[in-house]
């Protein structure tokens, strides 16, 4: 695969490229919030039946977990965790 | 073997011996794709039974035991082998290929043993098969990896073989078969030590992270595959229902999506999955509902495709740019765009979005466990996945892929052969068709009455993974600077295995540098004294001796010569007068000596 122009890339490759312009990542970026609005308002209407964890029987609940685990996660690995446990690549002179 | 059984590691093994010795440099590689096919044909066609019982040293061994969870783990090993080997092709080395071939059809051997002797022998092929597909990498740091590897593997050989020989004293019996929690004695925990070692059951997954990343290529698709799974398949032959299991099982889930979501490699990022995912499977096997052990065989299913499938696009990213590290990658999804459909497909299947395979998957694992009112299990399990989703369906592709810029399009890239499209495409067209259709994988799962109860495309199932997975890809968005890779090495329990390793060496070399000083003393006063004393004698013998006598010959030698030289003055009265005196010696020599 050598070096091409972007003018010159067809196919699925310059649809992707094209994606990469400013007012295309913009709409992208609109339809996965409204996407993610749809979803949680989607929630309202189809609930869960069978509740496991006491407060997954509220709406909204899993939204509200996959955001604040999500977050907090990646909080806590880079910036708690992995400060205390990094060390240089060659660190054991394996490379 | 039995007519109607063909065992599935056979023409893998008959093409390791042979190939070797195929001329040429390239027309044998097509003979490579003839064992998987066998293997297809016989994980299909295979009817359930014990076959191939031989008796060896006295003991009764039976090499196949083929039942639905047997089955079901052979028949994807069959595939992903096939997959793997189209993915190999454009390999030239044939080393690589015979150690792929003897490590997957020690793989079957595994999954279809009916006696510990067979999983013994064949657990070890694996290990040494496995070795080898990181050794032959050829790096420096590869073939450090191997030996640790290799030692970490032998540690847990060793401890499932006590384990064996010490059952056998007990109970005489070499049956894999399940073991009753409450009835397990010592031995049974070595032999469960032994598998979990293979499963990377944290802490002793140590070996995983360290080794997979420094395979070749190729080779680290076809070992995601196997070793854990073959792991699985052991542990829920026999030891499900271990509660500590499903606690173990959990820790993994949750520890291994942890470092992938530190890591920079993105090779160990998937290897560090894999202990997450191999945690689900685990965890499954430790609640031991029927719905649960066929979510963990399930999953066991789903996850060789997706994971064998991220394997080969993160090593189509290195073998085409030359790096798996996300922090020297990006913009490159426009000039590898089928690589990054490939990577996408298993990244959305491994983060179970509906459409995709581990959807159908993973949730019956999740469901079982919560719904055999264990709670905490299956809220790690979701926890995990939300780690899953950012760390390995976004941060890994976000940054080799397209990483906050344009495309790269002055990167030079090499390219990417055929059959690795190939390889890649089976596998992704596989997840897809499983996600759509369940019923194409959970017709084969062991416990076919506990199948009706799950239905994994009821709406609330489609709506809760959306939302969980869309509001976990919105906290990526939202910490996408935060988790941002770099160049660093991550602690590990590794750590404190080096140190034993070291503590080990310093505890025998020590020691023995010690007796070895002593010697040296010792043997500088009496044994070199002697030895000088004997070797002067032996030189004055010499001289005196030998030398002598070689040096008298030689004398002589030249007296003769020198008087030759004299006498052959060619003159021929001389010669006359010469004869004349010789003839008269020989006279006299007769007439008075005798």
């Amino acid at each position: 695969m050598t070096e091409e122009s972007p003018e010159r890339k067809g196919g699925l490759g310059g649809l992707l490229d094209r994606q990469l312009e400013p007012s295309r990542v913009r709409a992208w970026r609109t339809l996965f919030f409204l996407a993610l609005l749809v979803a949680a308002l989607l929630n309202l209407v189809v609930k869960n039946e069978h509740p496991h964890f006491g407060l997954d029987k509220y709406p909204f609940f899993w939204p509200a977990f996959g955001l604040v685990v999500g977050v907090v996660m990646v909080f806590i690995v880079k910036k708690v965790i992995q400060p205390l446990i990094k060390r240089p690549e060659d660190y054991y002179g394996d490379l | 073997m039995t007519s109607n059984f063909l065992h599935p590691s056979l023409a893998f093994l008959m093409l390791a011996a042979v190939l070797p010795f195929l001329p040429g440099s390239r027309r044998w590689r097509a003979l490579l794709v003839i064992p998987p096919l066998v293997a297809i044909w016989a994980a299909f066609t295979n009817q359930p039974g014990d076959y191939m019982a031989i008796s060896w040293l006295g003991q009764g061994l039976a090499l196949a035991h083929l039942d639905p969870l047997s089955g079901i783990f052979c028949q994807v090993f069959a595939v992903m082998g096939l997959a793997g080997i189209l993915f190999s092709l454009h390999v030239e080395d044939k080393g690589q290929h015979v150690a792929a071939l003897l490590y997957v059809a020690g793989g079957f051997g595994c999954v279809l043993a009916g006696d510990f002797i067979t999983l013994f022998a064949c657990w070890e092929l694996m290990s040494i098969g496995s070795t080898f597909l990181v050794m032959l990498n050829r790096t420096r740091e590869s073939v450090l990896a191997s030996f640790r590897y290799f030692l970490y593997h032998t540690v847990g050989g060793l401890f499932l073989l006590a384990g064996i020989l010490l059952r056998y004293k007990a109970t005489g019996s070499f049956e894999v078969g399940p073991i009753v929690p409450s009835q397990a004695n010592p031995y049974d925990w070595l032999i469960l030590a032994g598998f979990c070692v293979n499963a990377a059951v944290v802490p002793l997954h140590a070996w995983l992270p360290d080794a997979y990343p420094r395979g070749t290529v190729t080779g680290s698709v076809f070992m995601c595959a196997y070793t854990t799974k073959t792991a699985v398949y052991v542990l829920a032959r026999c030891f499900p229902a271990w509660e500590i299991l499903a606690i173990a099982g959990t820790v993994m889930a949750v520890y291994g999506v942890l470092y992938a979501s530190m890591e920079n490699n993105a090779r160990r990022i998937l290897s560090y999955h894999i202990v997450s995912q191999v945690g689900y499977m685990v965890a499954g096997i430790g609640v031991g509902t029927a719905m649960t052990i066929n979510g963990a065989s399930a999953h066991a299913y789903a996850h060789i495709l997706y994971k064998g499938l991220l394997f080969m696009g993160a090593g189509a990213v290195l073998y085409s740019a030359g790096t798996a590290k996300l922090d020297e990658l990006g913009g490159l999804a426009a000039r590898i765009p089928w690589v990054m459909v490939c990577y996408m497909v298993a990244a959305l299947s491994i983060s179970g979005m509906p459409i995709f395979n581990g959807f159908v998957s993973k949730n019956m694992t999740i469901q079982g466990a919560a719904e055999a009112h264990q709670t905490l299990v299956a809220l790690g399990l979701e926890i995990a996945a939300v780690g899953t989703f950012v760390s390995v369906g976004l941060k890994l592709p976000y940054f080799a892929f397209w990483g906050g810029k344009r495309t790269d399009w002055k990167r030079e890239l090499k390219p990417i052969p055929v059959n690795m499209y190939f390889g890649m495409g089976l596998l992704a067209i596989l997840c897809v068709l499983q996600g759509v259709f369940p019923q194409i994988l959970y017709r084969y799962l062991p416990y076919q009455e506990a199948v009706s109860g799950f239905h994994p495309w009821a709406p609330w199932n489609v709506l809760q993974a959306s939302m969980l997975l869309g509001f976990s890809g919105l906290a990526f968005y939202l910490m996408r600077n935060v988790i941002t890779p770099h160049k660093a090495l991550n602690l590990d329990f590794d750590w404190f295995y080096r140190l034993i390793g070291r503590i080990l060496y310093t505890v025998v070399s020590r020691p023995a540098a010690f007796v070895d000083d002593i010697w040296t003393n010792v043997w500088n006063w009496l044994g070199l004294g002697s030895l000088m004393g004997t070797a002067r004698g032996t030189v004055l013998f010499d001289r005196k001796v030998i030398d002598g006598i070689v040096d008298g010959s030689a004398h002589g030698v030249r007296g003769v010569g020198y008087l030759s030289a004299i006498l052959q003055n060619g003159r021929l009265q001389s010669y006359l007068g010469l004869l004349t005196i010789l003839a008269l010696g020989i006279f006299a020599f007769f007439w008075y000596g005798l």
